[in-house]
């Protein structure tokens, strides 16, 4: 209490460990990668030639990066859709105490625990064009992540597949969350099964609704694993989503001046929606 | 509006253990229906299996005719009040209230109209706009009760609706229930446990204890008729007094004797009582029961000509309460204590001794194995 100044240096202290951590493994690179993206780079990554926004103008320009943006895009609505779906129909599903609830409960948060490129391999094998499983039971002849109209949805689908394991975590906490006796009251003053979910069960998941489509949505630009082993941005760069494209650029073509400038892209676009889903919070959420 | 009838309705939850067992009860328009019994006695598992929420495993319930045993709640068209009030934490008041009629898709205007009438008889037109997080507990049991009588279903079903509430809000709501069940002239079942709101709240009383009907009548007579001990301990407060007596006979006469220590204390039964006792339990042990407010001092007893009826009644005062219009006096005998109501002019100490006189004509007598009243009055 005597010198104020010590007082004052103390509590920064507490910071420099975690402030350590995240400058050598957040702000560096972040920054790095801001100043990478306005060169042009030699095959060690190195800074060789400044070209100011030279990148992103030929990035904005390019037909490739264009398609990447179209395709992450539906990538990115089928996965937060398709992920965020499931793992709400498998927590209102396993809402209800019955005989093998617990089996069902761990079947569903199962994908949680599969490493994305274990399932991509499995995937692999089941979406096989001829010893596949799925053109077995379906009786068809498609070969799926081979052709330029399937391979992205097999690849969301799968990626849907595996976010949903959290999502159902989520929404089980969620729903645990409601006062039972609300449904009977419900029930008892008329209300159907499907009036219940939208007049109580989906406003009562409301606040971690936002939480996990903010988490969904960062997670699904973010997919990688499974395109790189099922796929490798192909056929025809149909599956080509910014994130393989920026590591296609960078490892393969080692243009690491573009593939910064791609995800400082990516990072801006990322932002943005979630900038927006935090307005959109204050409007939504109910309670 | 609705006439029901419940014929051996059974809850079952396993193979030993009953929620609810031969519940029979017919249950008339209008009636305010009142279930009473302690904790786990299953009265709300009655009220649930009436209201649907829960499946009768064995048994009839017939409303208006009708067997409903597979109906869904929502077919059944009842609406219920609940313990925690259960009310819509996404809406606000206004369509917490609104809600039944919404769904059944009433027209807009009368909705409107109906809420806001709601919310004058319960004063809560100032809350229409809030959400319940903002609301105190006594306002949310206002909203509860406006939910459901907003609609005009064949009966309201009552869960415990006012334990929540202090108890100065209670005795309000109470006078208010009393009230909406006259202006709604409607059938209304309640379930609780407190033997005030059971006594000064129902039209007919039901008494159960471990899932079994005790007792069905009126509250007077549910008072002052109880069929056996617990009901006639459960029912008053402070409760009867229970004093183990001997049935004998001297000179021809009946007379109950509960001799501890040196003193012998006696009591004699009226004739039609004594005629009674005699049948079956001479020189056997019975169970006297005796209210506090049927005890009297000597001056009162001998203007009421039953001073004769009990002698050597002296008892020595433990505890004391002056309650204002009466005073409670309480004694110790067969190491219970036993409570007294007399006029406040009774300036008895703690330490000294008093004479009391039993009212002969409002003691009860209970088997002391099956608790079963051998004065009980049965009545067509």
């Amino acid at each position: 209490m005597k010198s104020g100044k010590k007082i004052e240096f103390a509590p920064y202290c507490y910071l420099v460990p975690s402030m350590l951590i995240f400058a050598v493994f957040l702000f560096y690179p972040f920054f790095k990668t801001i100043y990478l993206s306005l060169f042009m780079t030699n095959k060690m990554g190195q800074a060789k030639l400044f070209v100011g926004l030279q990148n992103y103008i030929d990035l904005l320009n390019s037909k490739s990066f264009q398609n990447s943006l179209k395709v992450t895009v539906v990538f990115v609505l089928i996965v937060v859709v398709g992920g965020m779906l499931l793992g709400l129909v498998a927590a209102v599903l396993c809402n209800k105490a019955f005989p093998g609830i617990r089996v069902f409960s761990t079947a569903y948060a199962l994908p949680m625990a599969i490493a994305s490129s274990s399932a991509a391999m499995i995937f692999q094998i089941m979406l096989h064009p001829t010893v596949g499983i799925v053109n077995k039971l379906l009786g068809l002849d498609i070969n799926w992540l081979n052709d330029p109209r399937t391979a992205l949805y097999c690849v969301a689908i799968l990626t849907a597949w595996l976010n949903s394991g959290i999502n159902f975590l989520y929404f089980s906490a969620g729903l645990g969350n409601i006062d039972e006796t609300i449904y009977e009251r419900a029930s008892v003053d008329g209300a159907s099964g499907v009036q219940q979910f939208f007049h109580l069960t989906l406003p009562g998941l409301s606040p971690i609704m936002f939480y996990t489509v903010v988490v969904n949505i960062i997670q699904a630009f973010q997919s990688f694993g499974q395109i790189k082993i099922l796929t490798e941005g192909g056929p025809n760069e149909s599956t080509n989503v910014i994130v393989y494209s920026i590591y296609r650029d960078a490892f393969f073509n080692y243009r690491f001046g573009s593939a910064s400038a791609q995800s400082v892209i990516l990072f801006i676009i990322i932002m943005l929606v979630t900038l927006v889903m935090f307005r959109m919070e204050r409007k939504g959420v109910n309670y | 509006m609705a006439e029901m009838a419940l014929r051996n309705v059974c809850k079952q939850f396993d193979s030993a253990h009953y929620g609810v067992k031969n519940f029979n009860l017919d249950i008339h328009d209008k009636e305010f229906v009142i279930f009473v019994g302690p904790s786990g006695c299953g009265k709300s598992t009655t009220l649930r299996l009436i209201a649907g929420l829960e499946e009768i495993t064995d048994g009839e319930l017939w409303i208006d005719g009708k067997l409903c045993n597979y109906l869904e709640p929502r077919e059944r068209d009842m609406s219920m009040v609940f313990q925690n009030y259960a009310l819509y934490p996404n809406m606000t008041v206004y369509e917490n209230i609104a809600y039944s009629l919404k769904i059944r898709k009433v027209p807009k205007k009368e909705i409107d109209k109906r809420v806001k009438e709601v919310a004058k008889i319960l004063e809560i037109e100032p809350l229409l706009k809030r959400k319940p997080v903002a609301l105190s507990g006594g306002q949310k049991q206002r909203v509860a009760i406006g939910a459901a009588i907003i609609r005009k279903p064949k009966a309201f079903l009552m869960d415990e609706p006012l334990s929540n509430l202090d108890a100065k809000l209670r005795a309000q709501m109470r006078v208010e229930l009393k009230k909406i069940h006259n202006q709604l002239d409607t059938t209304i079942i309640y379930v609780t446990h407190d033997q005030t709101e059971a006594m000064t709240l129902g039209t007919k009383i039901v008494v159960m204890k471990d899932g079994e009907i005790q007792q069905v009548d009126t509250p007077q007579n549910i008072y002052s008729n109880p069929i056996n001990k617990f009901v006639a301990g459960f029912v008053g407060s402070p409760s009867m007094n229970f004093i183990a007596c001997d049935v004998e006979e001297e000179a021809g006469k009946v007379v109950l004797i509960f001799a501890i220590n040196n003193a012998i204390k006696k009591i004699y039964p009226n004739n039609h009582d004594a005629q009674l006792i005699r049948e079956k339990y001479m020189g056997k042990r019975v169970i006297l029961g005796i209210r506090p407010e049927d005890v009297y001092e000597y001056e009162e007893a001998k203007k009421r000509k039953i001073d004769l009826n009990s002698v050597g009644i002296e008892e020595e005062i433990v505890t004391r309460e002056m309650l204002g219009a009466e005073v409670m006096l309480y004694f110790e005998e067969q190491n219970r204590t036993h409570a007294v109501k007399l006029g406040p002019e009774n300036k008895t100490r703690i330490g000294e001794k008093i004479q009391l006189f039993f009212d002969t004509d409002q003691i009860h007598i209970f088997d002391i194995e099956t608790g079963r009243n051998i004065l009980y009055r049965e009545r067509n």
